[in-house]
């Protein structure tokens, strides 16, 4: 069963990564045009990879790019959509940031530069490319219920829920799940983790919680939108030997995915994106809306769920991370 | 013959005491036809913008050093402005979400901004500790206490006067830009027009001259420090303004940028001392460079290292010109 959930991820895989080269085949270019691509940081792999994802699609399209990049500081990236619009491109690829951002696009799309969004959904965006948070949400609130049998207390990390609407999806789904397990109970007040220094500033928040909760009173933490935060929560836990505690997040990304992978490990489950295929997406629709074709305001790139060692290995080889056997 | 040797000594000196701004001219020239739209008013409009938090921060940590007297380590600073306005950001954000009006709101971060610049006060002129540590401690605890304020989530703006600042006021000059530089041309007339600013000069000029001559030294230090809070009370609105809210993990942003356009200011200075003004020109320089190198499509990769490369120079240079003097 497992071989056939594989080669069924591989094949889905191989199918997505095969948009880009379905693209040029289309016919699809951006000769001639300059895009904007901004983004909120590049420090972490999410980021890096649909940044990257972006630009090089552009750029194999026959376009011009003009980058820019927040250094994981909200305002300093709102800011920066002003200089493309001063730069006078021809359309803006924007990728995450909070809500610092609107009056950007606003100002964007009155000047006629569309705005193509990445996860960040927007009233002024022609069209965001995201993955599917719905699907991200609910798996990982069953294979966390399923890891702690059941029943327990969780901590959850939870600093945007309120605040972008992609983690109001996969947080709030979460916690739709977890309602049908009463003998869950999620631990007041929730924790917020930062968004610049994640694994550091969980671990040792982690530490703080371990101190007011001894062995046998904590069952899980999870990470509510992303999983850098996890990092310093597993280390934490390896560092006071309370292992026992299942650690479960979102986004699979290659370090997270090693973590997971090693026999025993605390970190339990996650669900892997696939930020370079979104970047290159979002790139894509950029030149579609500029053939003339309608765009539906959502674009979903598929997620690849994870459980248990033996799938992190499997998905680290499926998303072209290398090998880890 | 010695006479000449001296003459050119002098000329070398002179020389490479204009090469800062030599070199700054230079590279605005080449973005300046290099950069597409660079040389626009909007573009100017753009600088002034991106540059007000950093120029009102400049404005209070000015004071401070003129007070304090210019040595990094022994002299007048005050790390902690940033946050005191990230502080303050934070609370007026907490307490209009939580429906209390403007006015409170401001009182309450007024009141905070002053008890932290009275606590550094006290620190720095009772117990005699120094001001960079005492400062750089007292910006942790500040993000410390907004953490706690905030529960470090993105707070959106609920109140329309704050965007206020960022709309055009009259002649498509925002409102914020008018503020500001009427601010600035307050503080101006303060520290260089009126018979305390001269005191407070002469503080920090040398502190045993000053006492000698009957001024209350640490009266006027202590002082400094509450402009300088008060500065970063200012801030916050603009932090609010442009950021559509409350975002946390601003404040690292603003202290770097804070202490590079005050010392880069210094190279400006015929004196090679920080100066108001030319903290104000460092602040509007390092911000026209920055959107200069983003307009060009520079590499984002490569971005810090040229701003940090440029700045290194510019101090070294300066450096080299006070010795050579």
């Amino acid at each position: 069963m497992k071989k056939i959930v594989a080669a069924a991820l591989m094949a889905a895989a191989a199918g997505l990564y095969a948009i880009p080269a379905t693209a040029q085949e289309d016919g699809l270019s951006l000769e001639g045009k300059t895009i904007g691509v901004a983004v909120v940081g590049t420090q972490h792999f999410w980021d890096r990879e649909a940044f990257n994802g972006a630009t090089t699609t552009v750029e194999e399209l026959g376009g011009t790019v003009v980058p820019v990049d927040g250094g994981r500081d909200n305002q300093v990236h709102a800011d920066n959509h002003d200089v493309l619009l001063n730069r006078g491109v021809d359309a803006v690829i924007s990728i995450l940031g909070d809500g610092a951002v609107e009056p950007k696009f606003e100002a964007l799309k009155s000047a006629g530069i569309p705005v193509f969004t990445v996860d960040h959904p927007s009233p002024y965006s022609t069209n965001n490319t995201t993955s599917d948070n719905y699907t991200m949400g609910t798996t990982i609130g069953r294979y966390m219920a399923d890891a702690i049998g059941g029943k327990g207390k969780v901590a959850v990390f939870n600093a945007f829920e309120e605040s972008l609407r992609i983690c109001g999806i996969r947080t709030g789904l979460w916690k739709y799940v977890l309602q049908d397990y009463p003998e869950i109970e999620i631990i007041q007040p929730e924790l917020a983790e930062e968004f610049a220094n994640a694994p550091e500033d969980a671990r040792r928040q982690t530490l703080d919680l371990l101190s007011q909760y001894p062995e046998g009173t904590i069952d899980a933490i999870h990470v509510g939108c992303w999983d850098q935060p996890a990092i310093g929560i597993v280390q934490a836990l390896e560092e006071t030997g309370r292992t026992e505690i299942k650690v479960t997040a979102l986004d699979g990304g290659p370090e997270t995915l090693e973590i997971m992978a090693e026999e025993g490990s605390p970190f339990v489950a996650n669900v892997a994106q696939q930020p370079y295929l979104i970047g290159a997406t979002s790139a894509e629709n950029v030149a579609r809306y500029f053939a003339g074709e309608e765009l539906l305001p959502q674009t979903y790139v598929d997620v690849m769920p994870v459980n248990g060692p033996e799938e992190a290995r499997q998905a680290y080889e499926d998303l072209g991370y290398g090998s880890l056997n | 013959m010695l006479s000449r040797s001296i003459a050119r000594h002098r000329l070398m000196a002179e020389l490479v005491g204009f090469l800062p701004l030599i070199i700054f001219l230079a590279l605005l020239t080449y973005v300046g036809l290099n950069a597409p739209n660079f040389m626009t008013l909007f573009n100017l409009k753009l600088v002034l913008m991106q540059s007000l938090p950093v120029v009102l921060l400049v404005t209070g940590l000015s004071a401070v050093v003129m007070a304090g007297g210019d040595d990094v380590v022994s002299g007048g600073i005050d790390l902690s402005i940033p946050a005191t306005a990230v502080l303050c950001a934070g609370i007026t954000a907490v307490l209009l979400a939580s429906g209390l009006s403007l006015f409170v709101a401001s009182l309450a971060a007024l009141a905070a901004a002053l008890a932290a610049g009275a606590v550094n006060a006290v620190l720095i002129t009772r117990l005699r500790m120094t001001p960079l540590l005492t400062t750089l401690a007292m910006f942790v605890a500040l993000v410390g206490i907004n953490n706690m304020v905030t529960s470090r989530r993105r707070i959106n703006l609920t109140d329309g006067h704050i965007g206020l600042l960022r709309e055009d006021f009259v002649f498509g000059i925002p409102l914020g830009i008018v503020i500001v530089a009427l601010v600035v041309l307050v503080a101006y007339h303060l520290l260089h027009r009126t018979r305390w600013g001269l005191n407070l000069q002469a503080a920090g000029g040398s502190r045993d001259a000053a006492e000698i001559s009957g001024l209350k030294v640490d009266r006027l230090v202590a002082q400094s420090y509450l402009l300088a809070a008060f500065m970063g009370f200012l801030t916050g609105f603009f932090v609010l303004a442009r950021g559509n809210g409350y975002s946390p993990g601003v404040e690292n942003n603003l202290m770097l940028e804070m202490v590079l356009a005050n010392f880069l200011g210094a190279a400006f200075s015929p004196r090679r001392v920080v100066t108001m003004w030319g903290a104000v020109l460092g602040a509007v320089l390092v911000a026209a460079i920055s959107i200069g190198l983003k307009t060009i499509g520079v590499n984002v990769f490569w971005t810090d290292l040229v701003k940090g490369a440029l700045i290194l120079v510019v101090v070294a240079l300066s450096a080299i010109s006070q010795r050579v003097q």
